[in-house]
This record gives structure tokens, C-alpha cells and sequence, in this order.
């Protein structure tokens, strides 16, 4: 008989209930299996050993619920809130990019070779979706495969030099700061990330179906095709505040852009309008981008966020302000590299802040 | 997501029981990491923040946010803005989930390395060990990470060979 896996040897360490019988009595009877039992036995203890932290019976939980910003009453832009508020995920680029796979994700066509570029981001316009439609994005899997073909791989870098070095990118240097900001910042990259999303006719028939719709009638070509989405590399230059929370972020990237293997970019768009479930306000705003696609739908939960059209340096910007005012941030393009300038400021200070990168 | 506010005025109305339910989980998610329980409970301050915000169904709320704690704590260490003074490693510490650790003795410098050398494992592999490590089933890692339950054992098994090659190696070099 075959020897189980050393997965399956693994969960009988841990769990033998989830491991077949057949599986637990060939271990029983097979001295070779019990020998590297034994020896994952004691990896497993070393590490658990090496990894055990303080017992966790004397945490003060009520303290820390009290600790939790989200609990306090709104009081406005109170100093111990601008202390504890996390700068959201714009300190890395990679993940607002990993956002816009989701997005185009859901307008899965074209073939897998033979890319074009079909999108190339020129201009920001934001696009209302709601936290909840987010969260809900990663469900396009009901749709076809999602898969990143490429990781982030965010680090840190000890200078600007490196940092330019690495990506390939001008940093772009802030010269004065915002008040009660002070010190050098850390600096972090990422490299280039790339994500596929192939699109089955089978399985969003499915999920159509398991939702009480029909699948609008999917056009020829589109089945098992896919769409690429490069995005990155980038750079984020990081001020923390005294509690370790970011102050300021200064981050630039290569903007995402979408390869397809032809399929025009209005059967990719109005394909996405199509499929169930998305709602109809989103989709009157995505009824408004350009036919060739030089509008990045960037996701804003709409319902803390602001939006509003600026200008830096000439180029068209979006200002985004969260709605209790204390986070703001700044989003460009500019010759497909994107920049923006996010912080626990308001929108004059982050706008000064744009308007002075060197 | 791109952008999101501290989340003041839209704390969802279950997040206190939530909180209490999973704090202790998350922050010795966050400290199998981390090494200091203080660090971890700055980052399950923000992982339930993030929570806060969203509208994960409570009933994954624990996947959700040991899976948030795993990779809040993972980043904090990858990005340097750790604070030197956290730098700490608590002597005598034991184990809250108890298990193998009797079989096991461990230096301070043993755990700063595996530690270390965690960090730097594959991404997937080290949330598996960490969830594992933190008293999720199986099953509970494997929907956490999206993948089937029964590659999790081959998943942990490799982070755990990775990380005990690591203290031969530099215990062979001394």
C-alpha cells in the first residue's frame, strides 16, 4: 500500500478525525510512516514552542475594547484619534492595484495569448462602490479563476536610492511637512504585480442560477478568455506618527493597465454590466467610461468617503477626504504613473503637500 | 479596497461581541509573530478597526480576522516600523494553547530566529503555521486561506521543516 502524504501525516498529528482510516492504520503497521511521524512531532513542538507568546487569560479585553477608536463617541478630529487611525491601504499601492484586478476581474474576456493592451490608465475617476459591494468583489470567482501571477512582494528599503534602484521610479521628495510631522520616513517597494481573471460561461451560469437569474446570453469568444492586469512596481515613502500609526504617505507606481487578446474593451464593459447582482447605481457609473478604457475605476467605499476633482501641477487629480475628516488623500496620473499623497491630514495639507513634490 | 476611513460613525452594531469573542485570538495570532504582546495588541487594534468596517457575516468573523491578524502582523515586521523599544522577547513565557511544549526547550535566540526566519517563509505557508499554531482546525485554515483542507498539513508540514532546517543550519555553523 501506498504510503500516505506528508500532509496527511501532518493532520494526524493534529487532527487524526479528519484522516482516513485506511490511511491511520497503514501508519499503525508501517514503521517507516511512524519514523517521520516522530520527526514531524518534534518540528511541530519546536516550532510551536518558538512561537508560543505570553498566556493570554490576563488580557484586559474590556481595557482594550475602551482602546478601540471605533467606540468612542464622534467627537471630531480629536488628537487621540488622529493617533490610533490606521492611513487605510493607500501606504501600498500594490493593493489598491490588487482592488482594480477585482474590478476589471469581473469583465473577464479575451484570449489567453496574443495580448493587447486594451486599458491604459490616464485619468482617475472615482466610482462609488459601497464597503459591502468590496467585499463582495472577491466573489467574481463565481464567474471564472482570479489568480495572481505575480506577487507584490512589499519590503523595506533602507533609502531613497534603493528605493529608486529597485522599481525604477523617481521618488519624488516631499520638502516641507505638514505640521506635527516630522523625522525621515521609511521607505518601502513592491514589485510588479499581475493578476488573470478567465472568465467561464459554466460557472457564472451557475452562480446566476443559484442567485434566481439567468446569465445574460454570453457573447462568442468570451468563454474561457481571459484579461491580465500589470500593475506596480512601486514606492511608498512612510511618516509614523509617536504611536507607530502612518502620518503621511507618499506613494508612486506604475499605473495598472489591462492586456486582452482583442476583445474590444465595450463587450469586456458592458459584459461586466450585464452579469447579475451588480447594482444598478454602479453601473450607470461605469456606463460613463471612455470606450478605449482611459479611465481607472478606482473603488472608493462611498460611504466614508468624499470625492472631488482637482488639479496638481496641471494634471487632473482626485482629492478623496474619508467623511469625518480625518484622513485625506490625493490621487494623480501622470504619463501612466500614478501618484498619491494620503495622511492623517485634511485636504489643504495633503494638497500642499502634492503641489510641493519635488 | 482603497481607501478607507478610521470608521467612527459606521462601527457595526455586533463588533463589541465580535471583539470579545476573538480578541484573545487575535492577538495571539498577532504575537506568534510579532514576540511581543504589546505589538499585538496594537495590531488587533487595527485588525478590528478594519473589521469594523466591514460586513463579513459574524459567523466568519474568526477566519476573517486571524487571517487579518496573520497578515497585519506579517507586514509590520516585513516593513520595519516596528518600534525598537518592542523589541522584546518575554522570558518564561508559556503557551496559552498548551500542546507539545513540554517536549520542547527553547532559547530566547531559538525563538528570535524562527521568528525571523517565518517572515521571510512564503506568504501562504507562514499564515497557515501561524492560524494552525493559533488553534484553527484544519478546516477553519483552509477556508481562511481559500485552500482544501487537506493540502493545509502539507502546507504547515513545509513551514515547519523550513523553519527547523533554519535553527539546524545555524546551530551547525556554531
Amino acid at each position: 500500500m501506498r504510503h500516505p502524504t506528508e500532509g496527511v501525516l501532518r493532520r494526524l498529528l493534529d487532527e487524526p478525525s479528519g484522516v482516513a482510516v485506511s490511511d491511520r492504520q497503514h501508519v499503525h503497521d508501517c514503521p517507516a510512516c511512524r519514523t517521520d511521524l516522530d520527526g514531524m512531532h518534534q518540528d511541530a513542538a519546536l516550532v510551536r514552542a518558538c512561537l508560543a507568546g505570553e498566556a493570554a487569560e490576563d488580557l484586559d479585553v474590556a481595557a482594550a475594547w475602551r482602546r478601540l477608536p471605533a467606540t468612542a463617541p464622534v467627537t471630531g478630529r480629536t488628537a487621540k484619534a488622529r493617533a490610533r487611525r490606521p492611513a487605510g491601504l493607500l501606504k501600498r499601492p500594490s493593493v489598491a492595484a490588487l482592488a482594480v484586478v477585482l474590478v476589471l476581474g469581473g469583465a473577464g474576456t479575451a484570449a489567453a495569448n496574443d495580448w493587447l493592451q486594451i486599458f491604459r490608465t490616464e485619468q482617475i475617476a472615482p466610482v462609488s462602490i459601497t464597503t459591502a459591494n468590496l467585499i463582495a468583489l472577491p466573489d467574481l470567482s463565481a464567474y471564472g479563476e482570479l489568480a495572481l501571477t505575480a506577487d507584490p512582494d512589499v519590503r523595506a528599503v533602507p533609502d531613497a536610492a534603493t528605493a529608486e534602484a529597485e522599481t525604477g521610479l523617481d521618488v519624488p521628495q516631499v520638502s516641507d511637512l505638514p505640521s506635527g510631522i516630522a523625522g525621515e520616513p521609511v521607505y518601502s517597494v513592491g514589485s510588479k504585480v499581475s493578476g488573470t481573471f478567465t472568465f467561464s460561461a459554466e460557472r457564472a451560469a451557475r452562480a446566476a442560477a443559484e442567485a434566481g437569474q439567468a446569465l445574460p446570453p454570453v457573447p462568442a469568444g468570451l468563454d474561457g478568455s481571459s484579461v491580465r492586469l500589470d500593475a506596480g512596481p512601486g514606492v511608498a515613502q512612510i511618516w509614523t506618527s509617536s504611536t507607530g500609526a502612518p502620518a503621511l504617505v507618499v506613494g508612486r507606481a506604475v499605473a495598472p493597465t489591462a492586456f486582452s487578446s482583442g476583445v474590444p474593451f465595450d463587450m469586456v464593459r458592458d459584459y461586466l454590466l450585464s452579469l447579475p447582482g451588480l447594482p444598478d447605481r454602479i453601473a450607470e457609473q461605469l456606463r460613463t467610461f471612455t470606450a478605449d478604457g482611459s479611465t481607472l475605476p478606482l473603488p472608493v467605499p462611498a460611504d466614508q468617503v468624499t470625492t472631488s476633482s482637482t488639479q496638481v501641477d496641471g494634471v487632473p487629480a482626485t482629492l478623496l477626504v474619508t467623511r469625518d475628516r480625518t484622513l485625506a488623500a490625493v490621487v494623480w496620473v501622470d504619463d501612466g504613473v500614478l501618484t498619491v499623497v494620503a495622511g492623517s491630514l485634511d485636504d489643504s495639507e495633503v494638497l500642499s503637500v502634492a503641489r510641493d513634490l519635488q | 479596497m482603497a481607501i478607507s476611513g478610521p470608521g467612527h460613525c459606521v462601527a457595526r452594531a455586533d463588533l463589541d461581541e465580535v471583539f470579545r469573542q476573538n480578541y484573545r485570538l487575535v492577538v495571539g495570532v498577532a504575537a506568534r509573530v510579532l514576540g511581543s504582546r504589546d505589538e499585538a495588541e496594537d495590531v488587533a487594534q487595527e485588525v478590528f478597526l478594519a473589521f469594523g468596517r466591514t460586513s463579513v457575516p459574524a459567523g466568519q468573523a474568526r477566519g476573517w480576522l486571524s487571517l487579518a491578524a496573520a497578515h497585519t502582523a506579517l507586514n509590520a515586521r516585513r516593513s520595519g516600523r516596528r518600534r525598537a523599544s518592542r523589541e522584546v522577547v518575554a522570558a518564561g513565557v508559556h503557551d496559552a494553547v498548551g500542546g507539545d511544549v513540554a517536549d520542547a526547550v527553547v532559547t530566547l535566540e531559538e525563538r528570535s530566529r524562527v521568528r525571523a526566519a517565518l517572515a521571510s517563509l512564503p506568504r501562504k505557508q507562514a499564515v497557515a503555521l501561524v492560524l494552525r499554531h493559533s488553534g484553527l482546525s484544519y478546516n477553519e485554515v483552509a477556508a481562511a486561506l481559500d485552500m482544501s483542507a487537506g493540502s493545509v498539513g502539507t502546507t504547515v508540514r513545509r513551514a515547519e521543516s523550513a523553519l527547523r532546517k533554519e535553527l539546524n543550519r545555524h546551530a551547525s555553523s556554531h
